[in-house]
């Protein structure tokens, strides 16, 4: 008869069905154990840190190795540059210049009073940051400063970059 | 009879009946006699029952293959106490390998053996790589159902776990070294384009280089890389029979013309016609012929052992004089500087320093270029290079022949490219990654700021 399915059939269902379930058990357990790998949870440093008193930064630069940042105050104005190279994310130094010089960055008069060189692969950059030799692909990072309106404490953002015309003024 | 000679002796009592006792007492009669002992034996099954002679010379392949899967053995038998002794957590990770260096019996000259049978293994490997594409040995030659190319491909991907493996290990001292390569090391993976950020996050299990990157870190190198490359190396030497064993027994194939011999006195035969002539001959090529074969138990198990022995005894040796570097504890805080990679990534670390592309305000960062792309196009290009060989079946496991000469040109040069980089990143890179030759002192620049 046409209509009568060959004996097999049956057997070849049932055997699709379990492949079938076996490879979905597979790749379920598979997805789930990479998922349980992406965490939910940061238990990294906050972003928002409070830096202490402005007092406490001499005129100048002040380096924050725990939040890997320069501050800068000029007089009573301040801002804060990334330490972090843009390349592959070593800490960079910083070179005090013989002599400060005086640069108009983005329209705004900027004093610079030291160069940064990063010891990893060699990228330079200017007191602004702006990269000026090496791989370093873009500047460092500004971020935004601000004072504490409790303690009156310097407080840094360090997930809000800000533009180069940024200065916080007390 | 002291008791040694008695192991080795190959004479022993004589007096009838009585059998000697020797530690390696194979000595098979006939070619059946040395199947079974290959078929019998689980270890053994790995050889085949006849070699070519030529196959097994020092000089053809100078076992390189062989030396990688010792040392492969080597990492693994010194690594199994440090997993007794190294304790995989920020705080005590440090503390742990510093204890195996100066206080734990033989803690230093363990380490020492680990580090350097790693070491090592990229050494071998990369030479045995050499060796493989000097020799055409991924192609194919007159044998049934040979699938070199893929097998070729399979040892590029040991190369890489390898190379992995290496890096995985090399955090897990959480010193200075170890901090700021895997900080590097990630960071390129992190500038591949828009998945770049999370394959990081993914691998250090954070935004930052933690607790949950050394765990993970050290499982992979403990666990799933070892494990993978065990696979591997399996399906590796699988198919290294599946395939007539090394390139060179096809190249006999092919030049040598099948010779009527006189058959073996063990043979057995089956009347199937009246032969011609006054003697009895069988028509054999080089792989199966008497004078050009020997059988693979006790020939090439005894030069695979010697091979084996030597390397571990090499190994142990150089850990003795050769100590290994234990910078101080990792800090995020401090980049020493200069900062390099390990020794096998240098070259990327020059890459990466030199390929930044700046076009008017648009910027390709170094480290997708040199990172990414150029070792991406690098590997991808070695794994398609045997269906790009069309060179004719018969430079098969031969050195050099004329007919590769542009390829086996062009390997050269990218691989003495890659030495030189290597080179310059070792002895000519200052602070600040500054390009020094090697007889400049440099500078003396404060390491903190």
């Amino acid at each position: 008869m046409s209509d009568q399915k060959p004996p097999s059939n049956r057997r070849d269902f049932l055997v699709k069905i379990g492949t079938g379930a076996g490879v979905v058990a597979l790749a379920t357990q598979g997805a789930a154990s990479l998922r349980a790998l992406v965490p939910n949870v940061s238990y990294d440093a906050p972003t928002t840190v409070k830096l202490g008193p402005p007092a406490d930064y001499p005129d100048g630069l002040k380096f924050l190795a725990d939040e890997r940042l320069f501050v800068f105050r000029d007089g009573n104005t301040f801002h804060a540059v990334s330490a972090t190279c843009t390349h592959l994310g070593c800490t960079v130094r910083a070179e005090a210049l013989s002599r400060p010089e005086t640069k108009t960055v983005d329209g705004q008069p900027l004093k610079l009073t030291h160069k940064f060189s990063c010891p990893c692969h060699g990228s330079k950059y200017d007191g602004d940051g702006t990269n000026v030799a090496g791989p370093a692909p873009k500047p460092l990072s500004w971020f935004r400063l601000s004072v504490s309106p409790d303690d009156g404490q310097l407080v840094v953002d360090l997930a809000d970059q800000v533009d180069r015309t940024f200065r916080l003024t007390i | 009879m002291p008791l040694l000679s008695r192991l080795f002796s190959s004479g022993g009592p004589s007096a009838p009946g009585v059998r000697p006792t020797r530690l390696w007492s194979l000595r098979p009669k006939s070619d059946r006699e040395s199947g079974d002992a290959i078929t019998s034996n689980f270890l053994l099954h790995w050889f085949p029952a006849k070699v070519s002679k030529a196959s097994m010379a020092w000089s053809y392949s100078f076992w390189l293959g062989t030396v990688t899967a010792a040392l492969f053995l080597v990492t693994i038998l010194s690594g199994l106490p440090l997993l007794l002794l190294y304790v995989p957590s920020v705080e005590r990770a440090y503390q742990s390998v510093k204890d195996i260096e100066y206080v734990i019996t033989f803690g230093r000259w363990l380490r020492a053996v680990h580090r350097l049978s790693a070491h090592g293994m990229v050494i071998v490997v990369v030479l045995h790589l050499a060796r493989v594409f000097f020799t055409g040995a991924y192609k194919n030659g007159l044998g049934r159902n040979q699938h070199r190319q893929w097998n070729w491909v399979i040892g590029v991907a040991m190369l890489l776990v390898t190379l992995f493996l290496s890096f995985t290990g090399y955090l897990l001292p959480w010193d200075q070294l170890a901090f700021w390569a895997v900080t590097v090391g990630t960071n390129i993976a992190s500038a591949v384009p828009f998945v770049g950020p999370d394959i990081r996050e993914l691998l250090i299990g954070g935004r930052n280089i933690e607790q949950a990157t050394l765990i993970r870190f050290y499982v992979l190198h403990i666990v799933f890389l070892p494990g993978a490359l065990a696979v591997l190396f399996a399906y590796h030497m699988w198919r290294v029979r599946k395939d007539g064993g090394l390139a060179k027994v096809d190249h006999e194939e092919v030049t040598e013309a099948p010779r009527l011999v006189a058959p073996t006195p063990t043979k057995t035969y089956t009347l199937l016609g009246v032969a011609r002539g006054t003697s009895p001959a069988v028509t054999a090529r080089s792989l199966v012929a008497a004078d050009t074969t020997v059988n693979a138990v006790p020939d090439m198990a005894r030069r695979s052992m010697i091979v084996t022995l030597g390397t571990l005894a090499a190994i142990s040796i150089l850990a003795v004089f050769i100590a290994s570097p234990l910078e101080e504890p990792a800090n995020a805080l401090v980049t020493p500087n200069p900062a390099k990679a390990p020794w096998y990534f240098l070259w990327l670390q020059e890459i990466v320093t030199d390929t930044t592309l700046h076009l008017g305000s648009f910027t390709i960062n170094g480290a997708f270029i040199g990172g990414v792309i150029l070792p991406g196009a690098l590997v991808a290009l070695l794994t398609v290079w045997p269906w790009l060989d069309t060179s004719p079946a018969i430079t098969t496991g031969v050195w050099f022949p004329r007919a590769r000469r542009t390829q086996n040109i062009i390997f050269i040069v990218l691989l003495a490219a890659i030495l030189l980089l290597t080179y310059v990143g070792m002895a000519m890179r200052g602070p600040y990654w500054q390009f020094y030759w090697p007889w400049e002192a440099w500078p003396d620049i404060p390491k903190r700021i």
